[in-house]
C-alpha cells in the first residue's frame, strides 16, 4: 500500500488537474473575499469570516467530482490500474490508496481555502465571531461530509472504465444530489400560514388575509425531507453552511454509513470487476 | 525444464461465447514462447487472466508452481512484467517520469538504473518530451522498459509489433531477443505477424478456437517445416523399406501418401527410385512456412 501512495502522490504532484485545483481554490477564496469585501464597504454589511469557510462547503462537492473523475478516469484510460494489478498490487490496496489519495486531496482544497480566507479575511473583517468550539464541530463535520463526498466519486470512478463517462456521471451526480438538497430545504422552509393576495376589508380597512398554505409538508413529508438531507452530502453542507441542523451527531453518522457503505460496494465490485 | 507457466484446462465464458476452452499451455524457464492464433482465437483472454485481470470461469494455472488460487500469487506476478494490447503510461508524462512513477509503484530503493533502462529501450535522447507525443514505436519501448523495472523474469507482450513500422518491428524484435539473450527474460509474445515471431520464437503455442492445438519447439518445427516432397504411390511398403535401408527421412502420411522430408534432385530422386521397381503415380515439392504449417494445422484435426 505505502508503494501505491508513493507513486499515487508523485503522480500528484506533477498531475495538471491538482494544480489547476490548487489556484481555482486560491481564486475562489480571493473573489469571495473580494465580493464581501465590496459589500462590506458599500453597504456597510458585517462579514463574519467563518461564513465564508462555511460557504465554501456547499461548493466542494463540484470541484471533488471533477477532479475525482478526471484523476482517476486516467488510471483506467492509461492503462494504470492494469498495470498495478499485473505487477502484483492486490485490488482493494489500489482501491484504498486512490479513494485516501482522493480524499485528502479533497482535504487539502478545503483546508487552503480556509487558510487564503484566514490570511487576508481576518484582517480585513476581523477576527472569529462564532463559538471557536462550535465553528470546530461544524468543520469536523464537513471533513467527514468531504470523505462521504469522496468515496461516492472515487465508487463511480473505479466502477465505470470510461473517463468521460465517469465525469459527466459524477458531475450530473453531484448537481442532481444540490438540486434535491435545495428542494428538500424549500420543502421544509415553507411557511404554515402564508398572506392571500385576496385582501378583506374589515372596518373599512383593507386587511390582507392569512390563509394556511397548502404547500405546507405533512409530517412524514417533513420526515424524508430531513432525511434526504442528513443522507447526501450536499444537504449536509447546505444546513452547516446555513446552521439550520439540530443535530450534528446525526450528520457524522449519516456520513460514516455513506462512506461504509459505497467503499465497500466499491470494493466487492472492482475485487470482481473484469478489467481489459 | 523449469516450467514458468502452466494452465490446466483453462476455460473463460462471456455469456454463451467460450473465449478459452480447455486450453493446456507449458512455457519453459528461457523459452521465448510464440502465441499464435487469429483475431479471436483467445489469445489476449489467457494473457489477461494469466495477469490477473480477469478469473477463468474453470480450470487453474500455476505461475512458478504457485496456483491461482493461492494467496501468494499477487507476490509471484511481481515477477512479471507485461504490455498487454496497449502499454501502461501515462500520456501527461516524460518518459522518465513515467519510468520514476513505475520505480515507485514497484517499491525500487532508488532511482538509479532509469537512464540504464531509457538506453536499453532507446529512449534516452526523448528528454521531457510527453509520451502521448510519442511514435507507437516508442511507446511501445516504453512500455517495454515500463513492464521491466521489477527486473521481472517473465515477460509477457500481448502483440508488440501491432501498428509499427518496419523500422519500429525491427527494434522491438532486437530488444526481445536482447533481453532473452543477455538478462535471461523468459518471454510470452503474441501475435499473428508469424514471419515475425518465426525470427524469434523458441517455442510455439498453436491457438485455435480458445485451445492450443499444437505445442512445439522451433527445432521440431523446423525438422516439420524443412523441405518436403509428397509422394503418391501404391506400393508403399517397398518404398518405406527402401527409404529405411537408405536412412532417408520420411513419414507415412495414409496408406498411399508418403512425405519425404529434405532436398533432393528431382529427377535422380525419381529415377534413383524406378531403378528399384518403385513407381510413383504422383509426386509434389512442398516448402512449408510458418504460416502454411499454421494454416495446416487450423484446418486439419485437433493434435492434442
Amino acid at each position: 500500500m505505502i508503494k501505491l501512495f508513493n507513486a499515487g502522490f508523485e503522480r500528484l504532484r506533477k498531475n495538471k488537474i491538482f494544480w489547476l485545483l490548487t489556484m481555482f481554490t486560491i481564486g475562489i477564496a480571493l473573489i469571495m473575499i473580494y465580493t464581501q469585501y465590496n459589500d462590506m464597504k458599500r453597504y456597510g454589511e458585517i462579514i463574519e469570516v467563518e461564513q465564508l469557510f462555511l460557504n465554501y462547503s456547499t461548493m466542494i462537492g463540484v470541484v471533488i467530482a471533477i477532479f475525482t473523475s478526471l484523476f482517476l478516469g486516467v488510471e483506467y484510460s492509461d492503462g494504470a490500474i492494469r498495470n498495478k494489478i499485473c505487477i502484483g498490487h492486490k485490488r482493494t490496496n489500489i482501491y484504498m490508496s486512490n479513494l485516501i489519495i482522493v480524499t485528502i486531496t479533497s482535504l487539502f482544497s478545503y483546508i487552503l481555502f480556509m487558510i487564503v480566507v484566514s490570511i487576508i479575511g481576518i484582517p480585513l473583517f476581523g477576527g472569529l465571531t462564532l463559538q471557536f468550539s462550535l465553528l470546530c464541530k461544524l468543520i469536523s463535520c464537513i471533513f467527514i461530509a468531504i470523505l462521504a463526498y469522496s468515496s461516492i466519486f472515487t465508487f463511480i470512478a473505479m466502477g465505470i472504465s470510461n473517463k468521460t463517462i465517469t465525469a459527466i456521471v459524477s458531475i450530473m451526480l453531484v448537481f442532481i444530489m444540490m438540486m434535491t438538497a435545495l428542494t428538500c430545504l424549500n420543502i421544509l422552509n415553507a411557511q404554515k400560514f402564508i398572506q392571500k393576495e385576496k385582501v378583506s376589508l374589515v372596518k373599512g380597512e383593507m386587511k390582507p388575509e392569512i390563509v394556511p398554505n397548502p404547500k405546507y409538508p405533512s409530517e412524514t413529508k417533513k420526515k424524508v425531507c430531513q432525511t434526504i438531507l442528513n443522507i447526501i452530502p450536499a444537504g449536509q453542507m447546505f444546513q452547516i453552511a446555513g446552521q439550520t441542523a439540530s443535530d450534528l451527531k446525526v450528520l457524522i453518522l449519516y456520513s460514516l454509513g455513506v462512506i461504509i457503505i459505497f467503499t465497500s460496494t466499491g470494493i466487492l465490485l472492482f475485487k470482481k470487476k473484469e478489467l481489459k | 525444464m523449469e516450467i514458468i507457466l502452466e494452465t490446466n484446462n483453462l476455460e473463460k465464458k462471456y455469456k454463451s461465447f467460450r473465449a478459452l476452452n480447455h486450453l493446456n499451455v507449458h512455457i519453459e524457464k528461457g523459452a521465448v514462447y510464440g502465441l499464435i492464433g487469429k483475431n479471436g482465437a483467445g489469445k489476449t483472454t489467457l494473457i489477461r487472466i494469466i495477469c490477473g485481470l480477469q478469473e477463468p470461469t474453470s480450470g487453474t494455472y500455476t505461475i512458478y508452481g504457485e496456483n491461482n488460487n493461492s494467496s501468494n500469487i499477487t507476490n509471484v506476478r511481481k515477477r512479471i512484467g507485461a504490455i498487454i494490447e496497449t502499454p501502461s503510461i501515462y500520456g501527461e508524462m516524460s518518459a522518465r517520469d513515467n519510468l520514476i512513477e513505475q520505480y515507485k509503484l514497484v517499491g525500487m530503493p532508488s532511482l538509479e538504473g532509469i537512464q540504464e533502462l531509457l538506453k536499453l529501450v532507446g529512449l534516452e535522447n526523448v528528454g521531457k518530451k510527453k509520451a502521448k507525443n510519442f511514435s507507437l514505436g516508442m511507446k511501445q519501448r516504453l512500455g517495454i522498459a515500463i513492464a521491466l523495472t521489477n527486473n521481472p523474469d517473465f515477460l509477457i507482450l500481448d502483440e508488440p509489433i501491432n501498428g509499427l513500422d518496419p523500422q519500429g518491428i525491427i527494434e522491438i524484435r532486437e530488444l526481445i531477443l536482447k533481453l532473452n539473450k543477455e538478462k535471461r527474460i523468459t518471454i510470452l509474445i503474441s501475435s499473428h505477424y508469424l514471419d515475425e515471431l518465426a525470427k524469434i520464437a523458441t517455442h510455439y503455442g498453436f491457438l485455435d478456437n480458445g485451445s492450443i492445438i499444437k505445442e512445439i519447439s522451433s527445432e521440431e518445427l523446423l525438422k516439420k517445416m524443412k523441405q518436403k516432397i509428397e509422394l503418391k504411390v501404391s506400393n508403399q511398403k517397398d518404398f518405406v523399406k527402401y527409404f529405411e535401408e537408405k536412412k532417408i527421412s520420411y513419414e507415412v502420411i495414409d496408406n498411399k501418401t508418403i512425405n519425404v522430408y529434405g532436398k533432393y534432385n528431382l529427377s535422380k530422386f525419381i529415377i534413383e527410385l524406378s531403378k528399384k521397381n518403385l513407381i510413383i503415380e504422383e509426386i509434389h515439392e512442398q516448402e512449408e512456412s510458418l504460416e502454411n504449417y499454421y494454416m495446416n494445422l487450423i484446418g486439419g484435426e485437433r493434435v492434442d
